[in-house]
């Protein structure tokens, strides 16, 4: 059930919030000193995973796509840490009255790397590329549903046609799923564009071998950063590699050793120890999105009962569990989103409390006040058995760990939690039909419409259509929020309705959050402006390695 | 002219029989091995759709047009009567994640496995010759080796992988850390997967030295004046290579299912990688192309093993 990214994170909670908000900016500049930013070099940067079945990114379902791809695309426009959209490709931009058109005006001037120029036929070409059914996209055409057509109204202008008002729209156009491709790239075979992608970004990709690295160098003609960049002109870099080292101690050596320039995904275990030696820095951002949470099925079982189910999330001490287990890495979440997305409601922090007492009051008024032989709650003769569709194999950031600390403290209250899921397979088959009471999973998407993915009607798996809502909550009011903050691009309406379902989710007890997503940089010293795009992605526009 | 034709012929025919023999079921091991794949995967719950699709949204017709386009909603038999009079032409098919053909997809990576595979069955080869050959019937060295080759069989390579990497290129820096770069970065990874088939070949050929030194006519070859490592040499080891040779049968799977942690530890490309990827995202056609693969080299190693015997062994040449 959880997505093909990886995003382990590791720092105090303490340093992590005030550092999400500032980025990597304040750190690294200090550590640059006087000497300004230099020309050339290389830089060398490890993952933990790659997009080895399709590199494209309107096409691939692996969100790492974006990560190997966004050194080469430009966006339409792009999205700052506040959620505010800039000038990025589209100069300017409106929204017509109705909410169901957007009309762009392009930049002039902008050449894709294999010379095709920059205008508005690309734009179309790209979206209708997107939702084609050819394309078979797994994860970007999901971002634009709605979607009804592009209309080139002259060389430099577009408009852009919904179904219905959809303001997720330039949220999701800033992302590198809706990095533009040069058009010429886009007539080849689906299978081509897998293996390499052509954009207009500031560097090029070379070449992408699987299981190995993905080597780009400098686009030298590159003049069209986006507003808020570090700079303007070509990348510093002459080249850079993204290596793919799955093995977290080989990956973590790798760094020490000084083999490579920056790592992600710092093993939360080790991140006091790249802080403590003086050649690297270990820097943060807090993934937007669904956190890391698990979901109650509120249909049926002992969790159709909000009671039970408040019972579970209280008598549990989540926060602790989370803060020793990730050495205070993670941030233990209380809202279903995560903090760095637009939209979340900080009046929900510190609002429920771990309070078993509480909860064992709540399972007798819900009739489980039996005790068996084994000291579980019974009603009726029948055992509270949970059955959490846990897929072990899919299991990262010592999730397994995690669940079986959860299981062992559910014991304590009286449930009896069991691990159901089998094989993926099986998982698959009977994650659509309800069959579960427990399901845990991470959900990134940079916009508060997140919410409508894991919450909303619409999105209730079934045999026909996969959905995020494995809570299986169908509740008109939240819909109704939802549908109303698709209908209007005002950023104070939409967090106010967004505030509104966080809050019902939360009180019906429809999630029990567990810890915010972050992704952990190392890096060393001598490598400056590695910066992040709206997904916690680190991006390389502005990084820079001082030469030996 | 015909008397003397018809005796060779006679020859010829009987030596062909057993040729054929093993051609055939040569044949029947390879078609069992797809069968089996295939229906293994098959008969596992889920289907392959859901799989290809995972936990993303998609509309139902980009549902349809992967259904259609993998020929998923024909019947079982139709698909695999399909893929097998495929593999006669030699078409292995498209893979259903890695966009591309499966051909391609292995040819992309059985090169960097063969390099390892090679590499490390050579030095494993070299290693554990020497030591049997220095150590057989000396009461010391053996005491000391077998503790070393007992050690060397127990340890997982995964652990010994992170142990080299940990003192070779983290500590001491002098090979890299990942590989595919240039033959140095061949050299932790051939090691650690060398490990325990060292210990195990030269526990094996040091055994059978042994045997051989006790025999009389090693007692005849050094009361002509041989030097020790010359009876060793020349006449011990070829009696004790017969059951080390045997074990390289054992070895193609060892190096085969080695290849797997190896490449992973080490971020090395091969087939081991591509395999446990496959496996693990039910890539059909890739799966059967390895598996098809695999036993084919399985089968080649075998008949190349019937002939490596007659090399060392000339009593049976005869027979």
């Amino acid at each position: 059930m959880s997505r093909s990214r990886l995003l382990p994170a590791g720092l105090s909670l303490f340093l992590l919030l005030t550092l999400a908000a500032c980025g990597t900016r304040g750190e690294k500049s200090a550590a640059a000193g006087a000497a300004g930013p230099v020309k050339g070099g290389t830089l060398t940067f490890a993952v933990n995973t790659e997009p080895s079945t399709c590199l494209d990114p309107h096409q691939s379902p692996a969100d790492v796509a974006g990560l190997f791809t966004r050194p080469a695309l430009d966006s339409l426009v792009s999205l700052d840490a506040e959620g505010r959209i800039h000038p990025w490709l589209a100069t300017k931009w409106t929204v017509s009255p109705d909410q169901k058109t957007y009309t762009f005006t392009l930049r002039e001037g902008v050449k894709f790397s294999d010379g095709t120029p920059f205008d508005a036929a690309a734009v179309k070409a790209n979206l209708d590329h997107i939702v084609a059914p050819a394309t078979k996209s797994q994860l970007a055409a999901g971002y634009i549903e709605p979607y009804k057509g592009s209309e080139v109204t002259g060389p430099l202008t577009v408009k852009v046609h919904f179904g219905r008002p959809y303001s997720p729209f330039l949220s999701a156009l800033a992302t590198a799923y809706f990095g533009i491709e040069s058009p010429r790239s886009l007539k080849q075979p689906q299978d081509a564009l897998c293996k390499k992608v052509v954009g207009s970004g500031p560097f090029v990709i070379d070449e992408y071998v699987q299981q190995k690295s993905i080597t780009y160098h400098r686009n030298p003609g590159y003049d069209w950063a986006p507003e808020g960049a570090g700079h303007t002109g070509p990348a510093y870099l002459d080249k850079l590699e993204i290596k793919v080292i799955t093995e977290d101690s080989v990956r973590l050596g790798a760094l020490t050793s000084g083999q490579v320039d920056g790592i992600a995904s710092v093993p939360p275990v080790n991140v006091k120890q790249v802080r403590a030696d003086p050649r690297l820095t270990v820097t943060t951002r807090q993934a937007p999105g669904g956190n890391y949470n698990y979901y109650p099925n509120t249909t049926s079982g002992p969790f159709a009962d909000k009671r039970v189910r408040e019972a579970f999330r209280d008598g549990i001490d989540f926060a602790t569990i989370v803060r020793n287990l990730y050495f205070g890495a993670f941030q233990p979440a209380a809202s279903p989103i995560s903090p760095s997305t637009d939209g979340y409601d900080r009046t929900l922090e510190g609002r429920t409390e771990y309070d078993p007492a509480a909860a064992g009051r709540l399972l007798d008024e819900a009739g489980w006040s039996g005790r068996d032989a084994e000291g579980y709650r019974t009603k009726d003769g029948r055992r509270l058995t949970i059955r959490w569709g846990f897929l072990k194999a899919a299991a990262r950031e010592q999730r397994d760990t995690l669940a079986e600390q959860i299981q062992a403290e559910a014991k304590k209250i009286g449930f009896d939690v069991q691990f159901v899921a089998g094989t993926v397979n099986e998982w698959l088959e009977r994650y659509p039909k309800g069959d579960y009471d427990l399901v845990d999973f991470s959900w990134q998407r940079a916009d508060g419409d997140t919410l409508r993915n894991l919450f909303g009607t619409s999105s209730i798996p079934t045999a026909a259509k996969f959905g995020q809502n494995a809570a299986r909550l169908s509740d008109k009011d939240v819909d109704g929020w939802l549908s109303d903050a698709l209908d209007t691009t005002d950023q104070a309406k939409r967090a106010e309705l967004y505030a509104k379902v966080q809050q019902r989710v939360t009180g019906e007890a429809a999630v029990f959050p567990v810890y915010v997503f972050t992704y952990l940089l190392g890096a060393s010293r001598k490598a400056h402006g590695i910066g992040w795009e709206p997904q916690a992605y680190p991006t390389f526009y502005d990084a820079w390695v001082e030469q030996a | 002219m015909t008397a003397v034709a018809v005796p060779a012929a006679r020859t010829r025919a009987r030596a062909a029989r057993p040729a054929l023999v093993r051609l055939g079921t040569s044949v029947m091991v390879l078609w069992g091995a797809v069968t089996v794949a295939f229906a293994g995967l098959h008969l596992t719950p889920g289907n392959v759709v859901d799989l290809l699709i995972g936990s993303s949204t998609v509309t139902p017709e980009v549902r349809a047009r992967i259904v259609a386009d993998y020929g998923l909603d024909r019947p079982l038999v139709v698909q695999y009567l399909t893929y097998l009079g495929r593999v006669l032409h030699g078409d292995l098919g498209q893979s259903y994640q890695l966009h591309q053909p499966v051909a391609s997809a292995i040819g992309a990576q059985v090169g960097s496995s063969v390099q390892l595979m090679l590499s490390s069955f050579t030095l494993a080869v070299v290693v554990s010759v020497t030591v049997a050959v220095l150590t057989a019937g000396r009461r010391w060295a053996r005491a000391v080796f077998s503790g070393i080759e007992l050690v060397g069989v127990s340890i997982p390579s995964f652990w010994a992988g992170i142990l080299l990497l940990t003192v070779f290129s983290f500590g001491l820096g002098l090979f890299p850390a990942t590989g595919g770069d240039g033959p140095e970065s061949l050299v932790l990874p051939s090691v650690a997967m060398a490990i325990p088939v060292v210990a195990t070949l030269s526990q094996v050929l040091r055994e059978g030295l042994e045997l051989t030194l006790e025999e009389p006519f090693v007692l005849t070859a050094r009361s002509r004046g041989m030097s020790d490592l010359g009876v060793r040499l020349r006449h011990a080891l070829r009696h004790a290579l017969i059951p080390a040779v045997t074990l390289a049968g054992w070895l193609v799977s060892y190096l085969f299912g080695g290849a797997v942690i190896i490449e992973s530890v080490f971020s090395r490309q091969g087939i081991g990688r591509l395999t446990l990827a496959a496996v693990v995202n039910k890539d059909l056609p890739v799966v059967m192309g390895v598996v098809l693969i695999a036993s084919l080299l399985y089968v080649v190693i075998n008949i190349l093993l019937d002939l490596l015997y007659l090399a060392v062994d000339p009593r049976l040449r005869g027979a």
